[in-house]
């Protein structure tokens, strides 16, 4: 099973405060036992929202609102995929995330993992297999996903 | 540079409605044009919510609640990673996304990602050689094109 593990924004991240060598220390210890776990699929960290923007679709038009973003808790300033056997290992890899080092990014021992289940092709089939197009469409879709490895 | 186009969650999503098969067959269209550009690293859905957990940590202690989450605003439904040469060509990608998503009736984020040059004198020529260690180390084990070059 593939998971998710978001780091929620706050206002360090917000602010583009960068993580200090003791962070970036422990961070590399981290992620080092999730690639010796053999769990990690990737792990990226996002610039603060104010060099983002968003994308509103309404009638199917799009109108462009440039970053920043006040509210905070609706960001997400990085994120790990790990893949493992149940939803409790992901969670004990979530408890594991080193906010204890406290530093810039990780607001002194205070922090938000989010945990999410990531869907594979397997889980479009109840929608698809009733059709032959369906089912050419969920081969194409394992497919795509065989070739780009997501 | 990369960018992540963040959909974010809506009501059907955090119901787990599947996408229908038009859907998925715009998606997979929108997909395909993104890697034929050479320009699409990744991409995924999320299950909903109620199949989740968040973990908060305060004095460095952990503390696990479980799903669902009420707030589907402060919720992601899935993302893609692109490699663009400009902001402005990720955003062009972002308006291109399937209007048949949500109905024509969403709300996608575009957020550029740190690169190791992004994180400045900390980030030490020893951290630099580790980080580049564990990403080929990933790139073998999930055999992910994302860091080949």
């Amino acid at each position: 099973m593939k998971f998710m593990m978001i780091i929620k924004a706050d206002a360090s991240s917000e602010a583009g405060v960068m993580p200090d060598e003791k962070l970036l220390l422990a961070m590399g210890r981290y992620n080092q036992s999730l690639i010796d776990a053999g769990v990690l699929l990737a792990a990226e960290g996002l610039h603060p929202s104010s060099r983002g923007a968003r994308v509103h679709v309404a009638d199917g038009k799009r109108t462009v609102v440039d970053g920043p973003f006040a509210e905070t808790r609706e960001l997400i300033a990085g994120f790990w995929m790990i893949q493992v056997k149940s939803r409790e290992e992901a969670i004990e890899w979530a408890r594991r995330v080193p906010f204890e080092v406290g530093g810039s990014t990780t607001a002194g021992g205070t922090g938000q993992i989010e945990v999410r289940q990531v869907f594979d092709a397997a889980d479009f089939a109840p929608a698809l297999e009733h059709s032959t197009e369906g089912r050419a469409l969920l081969d194409a879709e394992q497919a795509f996903r065989d070739r780009t490895n997501t | 540079m990369r960018f992540m186009i963040i959909r974010k969650a809506d009501a059907d999503t955090e119901a787990g409605k599947l996408p229908s098969e038009s859907l998925l067959s715009a998606m997979m269209q929108y997909n395909e044009a993104m890697v034929n550009a050479g320009v699409m690293k990744a991409g995924e859905g999320l299950q909903p919510s109620a199949k989740g957990a968040r973990i908060k940590f305060h004095g460095g202690k952990p503390t696990v609640t479980d799903g669902p989450f009420a707030e589907a605003r402060e919720l992601i439904a899935g993302f893609t990673i692109i490699e663009v040469k400009s902001r402005q060509e990720a955003l062009d990608w972002v308006r291109r996304w399937p209007p048949e998503d949500a109905n024509g009736e969403l709300e996608l984020e575009l957020r550029q990602i740190y690169e190791a040059e992004d994180l400045g004198e900390q980030f030490t020529p020893e951290l630099r050689a580790q980080e580049d260690r564990l990403r080929a180390r990933i790139d073998g084990q999930s055999a992910a094109p994302d860091r080949a070059p």
